[in-house]
């Protein structure tokens, strides 16, 4: 099967490198996390994947081809990134946005609007003013704008950051519901988000440290070193994903391992 | 009320307010159905001006508000009005006898190239909104020196006059250009309409989104200095109308450009008018400049605006 996403030898980085040789190959329907201190290159990468930025060196395909242009793009990758502030346009009107149309939308196109309202549970909140939204319910909005156009795949920059506990465990229910049809790479510094993924791609040292099943990459000795902290994985009872909780700082571990 | 009928009621208004300022004027109220000499010569080309300019001032303001994303941005900023202002000052001291708009077109769009310029590099709104405000004090320093060395009380009087803006009484034939370019104005900025919304979200989501960012952002550049160029050439520097049209039409119709550009081209076109008409009468038989008018008329609907809050 044609991977989504599939980079080959992949440099980024502004200014300098951050990354080198980056090969990964997103299959459809998987979720990867990537995880990584700051300035692991996690951003720079998601940039990289969604067309935003060139990579320094090495080949990148969406879908087994280059990225497309003008709406045909938000049918292939949606992104979701940190720090866009809130605008004036109603809900309905920035979800809208997502469909890339050059004109008004048809009636087909404003079903599909309606869909990813539904589906974000912003139906009631479709005609408030984006101002007007509460962190958890922005960044819904958000998520529902990339998912409007029914996407392949989702890039998702710190989804869960800043939010409080309910507005987390709406976007994480929101993720859990695109599990399987949306393929999705998720940059977080969550460990129990990236537990809960297919793969993860552990990023440390200018490369990709350590690329695997969650049980495989997070394990307290590449967590040690990759992110400098003494970490305790925790099994759920229930069976869930694992828990991760941070002990310590452990100086030095960084050196050891570069 | 939906956007559709918003801008229908622009129109409406729009007419109602250029009727009623065709009728009046410093000889008292005039029948519009009387076609005579001077409803026909002189105020009715007058007030289509007035109205066009308004309009492309308006636009051109929509369009810089989106390029610099800041609704604060008005049409003279990025060095125009300095540079139109030195074009018109050195073509008044340099040759009298004639009509300084060229001029003032030529120095807003080089005002502009210069900004552009000094502000290159990986694009970024606050350079050039610092590299505008800039060029345009060394351009308006130098419209000083110029009124300070050629000392004579009538170049002191047009210069006033222009720089507050002034409709004239335009012939019929001057209208033509100022036409086209606002139909072309509101076709072409509506047909960007939803790039433009994107492009407000920001440049990487716009690009993430479709949008071509650097080919849209050039495009409502011309297109803003062109409509800029055209309204100071036509009519001198007309205050607040860039600032304040946009801001009345979105209180109305909201974020989407589909048809806030229309509206807002409306408002600034009833605005003018209206100003103008206000400036043939108030102090009849002594006009007042049509920016003054604008500014004081302008000035306490946008406050009133603000106290409102937002939509």
């Amino acid at each position: 099967m044609t991977p989504i996403l599939e980079a080959a030898g992949v440099a980024v980085g502004r200014g300098g490198v951050v990354l080198t040789g980056v090969d990964l190959a997103v299959r459809p329907g998987e979720r990867i996390a990537l995880v990584g201190a700051n300035g692991s290159g996690k951003t720079s990468l998601l940039r990289v994947f969604a067309g935003l930025d060139r990579p320094l060196a090495g080949c990148l395909r969406w879908a087994g081809r280059a990225l497309p242009s003008g709406n045909e793009r938000v049918r292939t990758v949606g992104v979701l990134f940190q720090g866009e502030p809130a605008s004036r346009f109603t809900v309905r009107e920035l979800v809208t946005l997502g469909l890339a149309l050059d004109g008004p939308p048809s009636a087909a196109a404003r079903r599909q609007v309606d869909d990813a309202l539904a589906l974000a549970g912003l139906a009631p909140l479709a005609e408030r003013s984006c101002a007007t939204l509460s962190g958890g319910e922005a960044q819904r909005a958000l998520l529902a704008r990339a998912l409007v156009a029914a996407p392949r795949l989702v890039l998702l920059d710190e989804p869960i950051n800043h939010l409080d506990p309910a507005g987390r465990a709406m976007v994480e229910q929101l993720l859990d519901r695109l599990r399987g049809t949306v393929a999705a790479v998720i940059a977080t510094h969550e460990l129990a988000l990236a537990a809960s993924c297919d793969r993860v791609a552990l990023l440390h040292d200018r490369r990709v440290f350590a690329l695997g099943t969650p049980d495989a990459v997070l394990t307290p000795a590449r967590l040690a070193a990759a992110l400098g902290v003494e970490v305790r994985r925790l099994e759920d009872p229930d069976g869930g994903p694992p828990l991760f909780r941070v002990i310590a700082p452990c100086p030095g571990a960084r050196e050891v391992a570069a | 009320m939906r956007p559709g009928a918003w801008v229908l009621v622009g129109v409406v208004a729009c007419v109602v307010i250029g009727a009623l300022a065709i009728c009046v004027g410093s000889t008292g109220w005039r029948s519009p159905w009387q076609w005579t000499g001077m409803i026909a010569e002189l105020r009715a080309p007058r007030v289509v001006l007035a109205g066009l300019v308004g309009s492309a001032l308006a636009m051109a303001g929509v369009a810089m508000q989106a390029v610099l994303r800041n609704d604060l941005a008005d049409p003279y900023v990025l060095g125009i009005s300095g540079g139109a202002s030195a074009g018109a000052v050195a073509s008044l001291a340099l040759w009298p006898g004639l009509a300084p708009g060229p001029a003032a077109a030529a120095g807003a769009t080089g005002a502009v190239l210069l900004v552009r310029g000094l502000a290159r590099g990986p694009y970024d709104p606050a350079r050039l909104l610092l590299a505008g405000v800039a060029v345009g004090s060394v351009l308006a320093s130098a419209t000083g020196v110029i009124l300070v060395l050629a000392p004579s009380s009538q170049l002191l009087r047009s210069t006033t006059s222009w720089l507050f803006g002034g409709i004239g009484t335009p012939h019929w034939s001057a209208l033509v250009a100022p036409a086209i370019a606002v139909v072309v104005g509101v076709a072409w900025l509506t047909a960007q309409a939803t790039r433009i919304d994107r492009l407000t979200l920001g440049a990487d989501v716009a690009e993430a989104l479709g949008v071509a960012v650097v080919r849209l952002r050039r495009g409502l550049l011309i297109a803003a200095v062109a409509l800029t160029a055209l309204a100071v050439a036509a009519s001198g520097l007309i205050g607040f109308v860039g600032l304040i049209a946009p801001h009345a039409a979105r209180r109305l119709v909201g974020q989407p450009h589909r048809h806030l550009i229309a509206l807002s081209a409306l408002a600034g076109a009833a605005l003018v008018m209206g100003a103008d008409a206000v400036a043939r009468i108030a102090f009849a038989p002594r006009e007042l400049p049509v920016g003054l008018v604008t500014a004081s008329l302008g000035g306490p609907v946008f406050l009133w605006q603000l106290q409102r809050g937002p939509r």
